[in-house]
């Protein structure tokens, strides 16, 4: 650029500390030497600093506004509409009450604790505050009981920290099927259903090599959905390029994801894997991959740290064998009848949600 | 200790950048304090409100500089900024300032070294930003909304193309500068009064 540019972006530029060097040199010599331009070009970066800085806290006064509106004013509307989750979340404290969390591969989400207790800190503060307008009517000017109040709101709650996965069920009798690395060294393994409810869950059979575990829910004759499972195992390895899909829950919200098988191996020629392209992430581990005609033909176990961001699953024969080989003594009935083939991807989707789910793991 | 600094220093700088989880977590901390100081010094809820939120805006201001730190706790350093800002605003109401200010202006003055000068720099530049503002109303249409839109609503210049009809984005660029061209006669015509 030059100088001779119009002076804005000069401006601009080197109120973004973006001017190179050589051009920050020649506009010294210039402001040094043409008092005119530089008088205007004195004016010009300040009113640009001005600009900037008042546009920035313009809408640091909304925010604020903004959070006073729904948080202060209104903090019943505000935690109804966001009570599914942390409702849910207090079930799990209670559940698992002393009880902190599992484990340390790379492949799960790690829940980030910082985001997720001030989650809990905003539900247990809205409620402390909606009871303090309350009792701010009974008692009316009793200064010193609001005072306790206004402390009791701001002691921090315990911290808790939480790891997750995906399990998809095997069929509707409880039996399900999760990545091992997620449920190893668990001491209470729960699911939660698409309802926010939880269940708690018993491991069957694991295998560290293929990265999988057998769960069943504890809970006697429980069931996933109504009918049975609507999709059915691959027994065979599909070939390359099919197109798959997979539906998992990174976070609290169901996501789905479609890309192509790209190698019929895994991670360092692993036969028990595929290699895939499809965009996953963390907590996604143990998510079914379904082919076109809703057969489950692998497991999702990880994603390569590399730049080709390849995923790994494992493929549907290894649960089989897994099933054969560990739990021979009960054996688990694995669905036979396809109710997916054919359907739009939405039906497909609809029609899994039941049977797809969070899997939460707590550790002492 | 160590720890404590990082983390009252890391919300400064998310806080920074209009970070709405911390906006939302020091409000919930200190406002109830705030509102509760001033509801025992003559001030009312909605008081409370626009109190708390010039002390937000101070800190805010604070923060943008990264080289910033904190001597005390940002609850300290917020609580002092309210009571300041409350002092101000009860002696501009006053015709009789000094008495104001020995009977209300100096209880429990947690270390007040410094906080009257941000206070003052805080009035500055808000009078300052009122100018901007003013000079923004007189800059006639379509200048008026192109700006508002760039700088104060942070629409990028694609956006601003689009919304404004404009067929390429150099072009919207061009009046963006024309704009500020005359904005600037303007607000410095004004500062010259």
């Amino acid at each position: 650029m030059s100088i001779n540019n119009n002076i804005w972006e000069i401006a601009e530029a080197f109120v973004a500390g973006t001017l190179s060097e050589t051009d920050l040199k020649e506009l010294n010599s210039r402001l040094a030497s043409d008092k005119e331009f530089a008088a205007e070009f004195y004016e010009s970066t300040n009113l640009l600093k001005s600009m900037e800085g008042n546009g920035k806290q313009k809408r640091f006064r909304n925010l604020l506004t903004e959070i006073h509106e729904s948080e202060i004013i209104n903090p019943k509307a505000r935690a109804g509409r966001r009570i599914e989750l942390p409702a849910h979340f207090w079930r799990t404290a209670a559940v698992a009450a002393g009880v902190a969390l599992l484990t340390s591969t790379i492949t799960y989400t790690i829940l980030n604790p910082s985001i997720k207790k001030n989650d809990y800190q905003y539900v247990t503060i809205s409620r402390e505050v909606a009871g303090l307008r309350e009792s701010q009517k009974q008692l009316n000017q009793n200064q010193k009981k609001l005072e306790t109040d206004i402390k009791k709101i701001n002691q921090p709650p315990a911290a808790h920290v939480r790891f997750t996965g995906t399990g998809f069920a095997i069929n509707n009798e409880g039996y399900f099927v999760t990545s091992n690395h997620v449920v190893e060294g668990a001491d209470s393994i729960y699911i939660q259903d698409r309802n926010g409810e939880y269940f708690k869950a018993n491991k069957l059979a694991f295998d560290a090599e293929s990265d999988l575990a057998v769960l069943k829910i504890a809970r006697k004759s429980f069931h996933f959905g109504k009918g049975d499972v609507p999709y059915t195992f691959a027994t065979g390895k599909s070939g390359l390029g099919t197109n798959i899909f997979t539906l998992g829950y990174p976070k609290n919200d169901l996501f789905y994801s479609s890309g192509a098988i790209s190698s019929s191996n895994g991670f360092d020629g692993n036969e028990l894997q595929y290699t895939l392209e499809l965009p996953v992430g963390h907590g996604q581990s143990g998510s079914p991959v379904l082919d076109e005609k809703g057969n489950v033909i692998g497991i999702l176990t990880a994603m390569g740290g590399d730049a080709e961001a390849n995923t790994y699953a494992v493929s549907s024969q290894a649960l089989i064998s897994l099933i054969h080989d560990q739990l021979s003594d009960s054996p688990i009935r694995i669905n036979k009848t396809n109710k997916l083939h054919g359907l739009s991807r939405e039906q497909q989707i609809e029609k899994m949600q039941a049977f797809t789910f969070s899997v939460k793991v707590y550790k002492k | 200790m160590q720890g404590f600094i990082n983390t009252e220093q890391q919300l400064l700088v998310s806080l920074a950048s209009c970070n709405r989880r911390v906006a939302s977590q020091l409000y919930q901390q200190n406002y109830p304090i705030v509102k509760g100081w001033l509801g025992k010094n003559g001030g009312s809820e909605s008081d409370a409100a626009d109190l708390f939120q010039e002390a937000m805006v101070v800190l805010f201001a604070k923060a943008q500089d990264t080289d910033f730190r904190l001597t005390c706790s940002i609850s300290t350093y917020l609580m002092a900024i309210s009571k300041h800002l409350w002092y101000k605003k009860l002696q501009k109401q006053s015709r009789d300032p000094v008495f104001l200010k020995e009977n209300i202006g100096t209880d429990e003055d947690e270390g007040s070294i410094g906080y009257e000068d941000e206070v003052k720099v805080h009035e500055e530049r808000e009078m300052h930003y009122e100018m901007l503002n003013a000079a923004l109303e007189q800059v006639g249409e379509p200048c008026r909304s192109l700006l508002k839109a760039f700088y104060h609503n942070d629409k990028s210049m694609q956006e601003i193309t689009a919304a404004f009809g404009y067929t390429n984005s150099d072009n919207a660029k061009t009046q963006k500068y024309k704009c500020l061209t005359r904005l600037r006669k303007i607000f410095y015509g004004m500062a010259g009064n």
